[in-house]
């Protein structure tokens, strides 16, 4: 009889315990991670930056030079996926990092991006 | 061709030093002299035991050092300080945010090539000092204790990491010179190594200086979901949706938080307000499946009571 009580005992407690496992699990699923926000956020802070450089006069005449619509060259960026920004800025910084000529390096570049982007030229594909 | 002639000299604004005219030294800066080609754990070691961490440099040879590298890699130093429950806030490297810096009290890890382009030879050091009238930089460097370089030597050597450093903070300190979005990234990564205890005074600590920070604001959400605690994380969502009414991801997590006080009707509206707002497809599927998981909680919560009903009778 106490042995039959301490059975149903054990039992109680694993079956609480796999409860409790259960709600571990679904805790974590259905919530957004913090990072998610954090990532949209410096997504718009990376568009708002290339959408500056790209309308500076330095940027423009390089592309009208290179007869690249300059509006194409807008309109791919903003299509670029979260990861692609991220490597495309940080290769920004890293080039940019250390010039002494930060406007004219940032406009070479940034055509050079787009040249890319657009398929002229093929100079990234290691970013 | 152009790229490389920009960075032979020094930028201006990265030697500029305005008001050198005072030295600062770390004195009481912490020593763990590198054995062998192990600068990554020991400059490591000597920034986290200088915030006050408790240190065990075995540990952190294990978790930054590459044999096969003889180095260790910068992601996996930034890593290992939040494994530390401390925030890695990377520098704009230049002379006045380390005087700035070392002025705080705060010694900067700084990645430096010793050799040559041709041959290079990376290397971890912390500076913890900077004398003014000799143009001296004082580092904790390999088995130095006391380094002196410099100042244009120290330049030289840091500019081929890109005047890469950064200082470990307490996660109740912001740098000197803080970016908003750089400084909440690195909470967030803090958040998501698993050190939600440090992250929450983190975001406390960032919410004092940007006053109902939305991220902040999320942040403690999540970090009150995490810690089961689903009445503050209410609380943080909707404070935050009150400025923010249409960020979606937050209207999910408080539909989460209401769901798990079996407030499923409330959770339901939550799910079908943000589900009209949003423009992303993967957060629309991400939206699907957090209704997919609230209806299948309220039906398991249904047959439960129903147990517990049936039990009584």
């Amino acid at each position: 009889m106490k042995l039959n009580r301490l059975r149903t005992g054990i039992l109680h407690l694993i079956s609480i315990a796999i409860v409790c496992a259960g709600f571990t699990q679904v805790s974590y699923a259905g919530v957004i991670e913090t990072g998610y926000l954090v990532d949209q956020e410096s997504r718009a802070a990376s568009l708002a930056r290339l959408d500056v450089m790209l309308a500076s006069d330095n940027v423009a005449r390089q592309l009208e030079a290179l007869g690249v619509d300059k509006a194409m060259g807008a309109e791919r960026i903003q299509s670029l996926s979260h990861l692609e920004l991220l490597m495309l800025e940080a290769e920004m910084d890293r080039q940019i990092a250390g010039g002494d000529a930060l406007a004219l390096i940032g406009a070479v570049f940034l055509v050079l991006l787009i040249l890319e982007l657009v398929g002229v030229t093929d100079v990234f594909k290691s970013i | 061709m152009l790229f490389l002639s920009a960075c032979a000299s020094i930028p201006a604004d990265v030697a500029d030093l305005q008001g050198l005219n005072r030295s600062v030294e770390l004195g009481d800066t912490p020593f763990f002299p590198q054995r062998q080609f192990q600068c990554g754990p020991a400059a490591l070691a000597t920034a986290l035991s200088s915030s006050g961490a408790t240190v065990d440099l075995q540990e952190l040879v294990d978790r930054v050092y590459l044999p096969g590298k003889r180095g260790s890699l910068q992601v996996e130093m930034l890593a290992a300080t939040r494994t530390a429950g401390r925030l890695p806030y990377v520098i704009d490297g230049t002379l006045q945010v380390l005087w700035d810096e070392l002025t705080a009290g705060r010694p900067v890890i700084v990645l430096q090539n010793l050799g040559i382009a041709a041959i290079p030879r990376w290397h971890f050091a912390v500076v913890i000092g900077i004398d003014a009238e000799r143009d001296r930089v004082i580092l904790r460097s390999g088995v130095d204790h006391r380094r002196l370089t410099s100042l244009t030597t120290f330049l030289r050597t840091w500019r081929r990491s890109n005047f890469w450093g950064f200082v470990v903070l307490r996660p109740t300190e912001l740098p000197t010179r803080v970016d908003r979005l750089r400084y909440l990234k690195s909470i967030a990564a803090l958040e998501k190594a698993g050190r939600s205890d440090a992250a929450v005074t983190a975001w406390r600590t960032a919410l004092k200086t940007w006053t109902n920070d939305p991220v902040a604001l999320f942040g403690l959400g999540n970090t009150s979901l995490a810690a089961g605690d689903n009445i503050s994380a209410e609380t943080y969502f909707r404070t935050m949706l009150e400025s923010n009414p249409g960020a979606v991801a937050a209207r999910n997590n408080l539909a989460m938080a209401l769901a798990r006080q079996h407030r499923f009707e409330e959770a339901r509206h939550e799910i079908t307000t943000a589900l009209n707002e949003a423009a992303d497809p993967q957060l629309e599927r991400e939206l699907r499946d957090t209704e997919a998981l609230i209806a299948k909680m309220s039906q398991e919560h249904a047959g439960q009571e129903n147990a517990a009903h049936q039990d009584e009778l």
